[in-house]
């Protein structure tokens, strides 16, 4: 069946995550994607999650250091729609394959650029990891964790924020295509993937009161949500919601065993003091349930509820809805074989998208789309790097 | 011209997971309606809702009276995407279901983000941001649980956003589709599936976990050379895993000796070593101040960060190259003031996107909006009076608190 993107080439010349990743959310839409790495290919595929972020693409070599090569990755360039990189500002103009050379010879190209910080900041050539962008930029200051100060988060949130703005931005240039019949230049960056997630948190306002900035406010301990995690028997931990949006037929109080407590709204509401009294209440009465009868027990008196797991948990028994939203899928890798990965996570009805195989080899389809550009199988080495 | 110049989308979501993805599309340049109840979004409570709400026109109408689903129609007509986060049936009930929409304009692009999923065991519940968070294993490893912590919940909005952002692409991967072939068509994303992305690195192998790194107990990092340390005066990150960066950090620190240790000898044995290597640093660093180290280490070449402590947001929002960037935005809003958030977070050559202007008040932009679908101003007064729409009136501040 047609996919969205049907006939959208896309050169994805990124490494990491934001790019990649960004990538995946087109060509599992139907967006023809080809990884162009290095003659020793992208460093980053020594990383595990790689096998899922370069998944539905082929791969190509190209030696950009060489003519050959510079040559041919411009006849690959004019065959593209797009083109994704995510070097330090300046690097790709120093290969010769820059915004102003690849607007000049192919107007109709959009070039997205994924640097950790954007052209002209004065982090612009500072090293990109997502963990120095996460110390930088004040993410790692903003979360409380479990001792006072800056604390590492495991999720690399910088990248994941980026993620989504990266085919935002060239979707919007594709579409704007379609009016000016022209290509242009998309950036975004590591650090605009920061702020991607600070709308609850960072605003400056003039007229607020405290309590405006106190709701969503960093806390020690943590804040309302951090406080509806419990901890079960045999220490398996679950996350209980204060609304479902359907009417609780039993008060999470009452399958609890507890009596007297107050609806979830009113102690939200409560001062913490004594929202710590009950709560120390309902952590005891947790402890004595059964984690699996307990989320049952919850969700059949429609509160919502979830245990706390891992996402490998999730894909091996897996969870239910996930399992139901093609969310659990079956990859056959090269490299790894018979894996289980996430689906694809926009669905869109009428033109389904779909895992299109597992991370291609390092220049695996050398032949194959360098002979489709009417290069021979003599030219190959010159521009593969490859011997 | 804005990329998206030209596009009408129309919003019918509340809270966050709905209306933060047209907020988004708006700043890229679409006209973004609000179509909110005439008692008001069930979020205007002050952050969360201001911070996903910018740029658009707003229309209070009320869905459940015939003469305002007829506004509701008439816009539909006009509109090239239907957004809304509604639960399960709440749309078809209102009569704004993808079937409505599609016979009032069959090109048109409908998109419904859920708490859980469109179909299957839990898709009747909806749901915050938490549960996602717990059910996609995010609160486990932020918290390290393995290592005898309780789970920690992100307080970012994170899988709020994701949907949000998933429906961004979504809408705009069909909008394109719809150019190309004049076929519209509905999708949908969730809360959930948005959890996933996040552990997207997540992985089996024949049924069995493939390892990925994991937190240690104090939440410091995943590596002895990924990880931040204590410092005299305060906290450093550094990124030296590879090999020319971790010789010549040891360098940096005087502990040259390091380098020639047979369980640091690369990236894979440093790894497995990474406690003893770690209680190897530590003291170094506590030594000097981390702008002392910070400096030390640039010198060297060493990839490292100072934490910023962005005393909620201030020092990220009024940074100069972060303004300069377009970062940042501010805006007057009739109830707040001066309201500083993000700016523009994709730069385009050719079609910069724009913002346009504050968060919007309950129906501010009603009355406009209807004359522009050919209501005259004695109806619009009839249905104002009725409670079919509602604009601004003295009576606004004691009706809504934004």
């Amino acid at each position: 069946m047609a996919g969205a993107l049907d006939g959208v080439r896309i050169l994805d010349l990124s490494w990491g995550i934001a790019g990649p990743l960004g990538v995946l959310l087109l060509a599992e839409q139907g967006a023809d994607v080809i990884k162009v790495e290095p003659p020793g290919g992208d460093p980053f595929r020594a990383y595990a999650g790689s096998h899922v972020w370069n998944r539905s693409r082929r791969s190509v070599t190209v030696d950009l250091k060489s003519d050959a090569g510079r040559e041919a990755f411009g006849r690959l360039a004019d065959s593209a729609d797009v083109l994704v990189e995510s070097f330090r500002p300046g690097v790709m103009d120093r290969l010769g394959v820059g915004y102003d050379v690849l607007h000049a010879a192919c107007p109709r190209l959009i070039y997205a650029s994924v640097p950790a910080y954007p052209p002209g900041h004065r982090f612009a050539d500072r090293p990109g990891y997502d963990a120095l962008v996460q110390a930088s930029a004040g993410q790692q200051f903003e979360q409380p964790g479990w001792r006072m100060g800056p604390i590492f988060l495991h999720m690399p949130m910088p990248s994941m924020g980026t993620v989504f703005l990266v085919p935002s931005g060239i979707l919007a240039a594709l579409i704007a295509r379609e009016t000016t019949g022209r290509g242009q230049h998309v950036t975004t960056s590591l650090l605009a993937g920061v702020f991607l997630y600070t709308t609850q948190i960072w605003q400056q306002v003039e007229h607020a009161s405290a309590g405006y900035h106190d709701l969503m406010g960093k806390s020690y301990p943590p804040g309302i949500h951090q406080q509806m995690i419990f901890e079960c028997a045999n220490r398996e931990f679950v996350h209980a919601s204060v609304m479902s949006g359907l009417p609780p037929k039993r008060s999470q109080d009452e399958i609890l065993g507890l009596e007297d407590a107050p609806d979830p709204f009113t102690f939200m509401s409560m001062p913490p003091e004594e929202r710590a009294v009950i709560n120390a209440r309902r952590r005891e009465a947790f402890k004595h349930h059964d984690r699996a009868e307990l989320v049952a027990e919850f969700q059949a008196n429609n509160h919502a509820i979830e245990p706390v797991i891992t996402m490998e948990e999730a894909l091996s028994a897996p969870h239910p809805q996930l399992a139901a939203n093609g969310m659990v899928a079956e990859v056959d890798d090269a490299e790894l074989g018979r894996t289980t990965q996430i689906g694809v996570p926009i669905n869109l009805l009428g033109t389904p998208g779909a895992i299109r195989g597992g991370q291609p080899g390092v220049g695996e389809h050398n032949a194959e789309i360098w002979g489709e550009l009417g290069y021979s199988d003599d030219a190959l080495s010159k521009i593969s790097g490859v011997v | 011209m804005h990329a998206l110049e030209g596009v009408l989308l129309l919003d019918f979501g509340q809270y966050l997971a709905g209306p933060f993805g047209p907020m988004i599309i708006g700043d890229l340049g679409a006209d973004v309606i609000k179509v909110e109840p005439v008692a008001g979004d069930g979020m205007r409570i002050g952050k969360p809702f201001v911070g996903c709400q910018r740029g658009k026109r707003d229309i209070a109408v009320n869905l459940k009276d015939p003469a305002g689903l007829d506004v509701a129609y008439k816009l539909i007509e006009r509109a090239d995407i239907v957004h809304h986060n509604m639960t399960a049936g709440v749309a078809n009930k209102l009569g704004i279901g993808y079937d409505d929409c599609k016979r009032i304009n069959p090109d048109i692009v409908y998109c419904n983000t859920w708490a859980y999923g469109y179909d299957g065991p839990l898709a009747h519940f909806g749901g915050l941001d938490p549960l996602y968070q717990a059910a996609t294993g995010l609160e486990y490893e932020a918290g390290a649980v393995r290592s005898g912590n309780e789970p920690l919940y992100y307080r970012f909005g994170m899988t709020d956003t994701a949907n949000a952002m998933l429906s961004v692409v979504g809408c705009l991967a069909a909008l394109y589709h719809q150019r190309k072939t004049g076929q519209g068509q509905m999708l949908w994303t969730s809360l959930l599936d948005g959890g996933a992305v996040f552990a997207s690195d997540a992985m089996l192998v024949d049924g069995q976990p493939v390892e990925r790194p994991t937190l240690d107990k104090e939440q410091r990092g995943i590596d002895a050379l990924y990880r931040l340390y204590e410092t005299q005066d305060g906290w450093l990150q550094i990124a030296a895993f590879r090999d020319a960066d971790f010789a010549a950090l040891c360098d940096a620190l005087a502990l040259g000796h390091l380098r020639d240790d047979p369980r640091f000898v690369d990236m894979r044995s440093r790894h497995e070593h990474r406690d003893p290597l770690a209680a190897e640093l530590e003291p170094r660093f506590r030594t000097r101040t981390a702008v002392s180290w910070s400096l030390a280490l640039d010198d060297a070449g060493v990839p490292n960060e100072i934490p910023l402590d962005p005393k909620a947001g201030e020092a990220m929002l009024y940074d100069a190259d972060n303004v300069a960037a377009g970062l940042t935005a501010e805006y007057e809003h009739p109830v707040l003031g001066r309201l500083r958030q993000f700016g523009q977070l994709i730069d385009f050559s050719e079609t910069p996107g724009r913002i346009g202007g504050p968060p919007p008040l309950t129906g501010q932009h009603t009355r406009d909006i209807m004359e522009w679908l050919g209501y005259d101003g004695v109806r619009i007064d009839e249905l104002r009076e009725a409670g079919v729409v509602y604009e601004p009136d003295e009576h606004y501040r004691e009706r809504f608190m934004l």
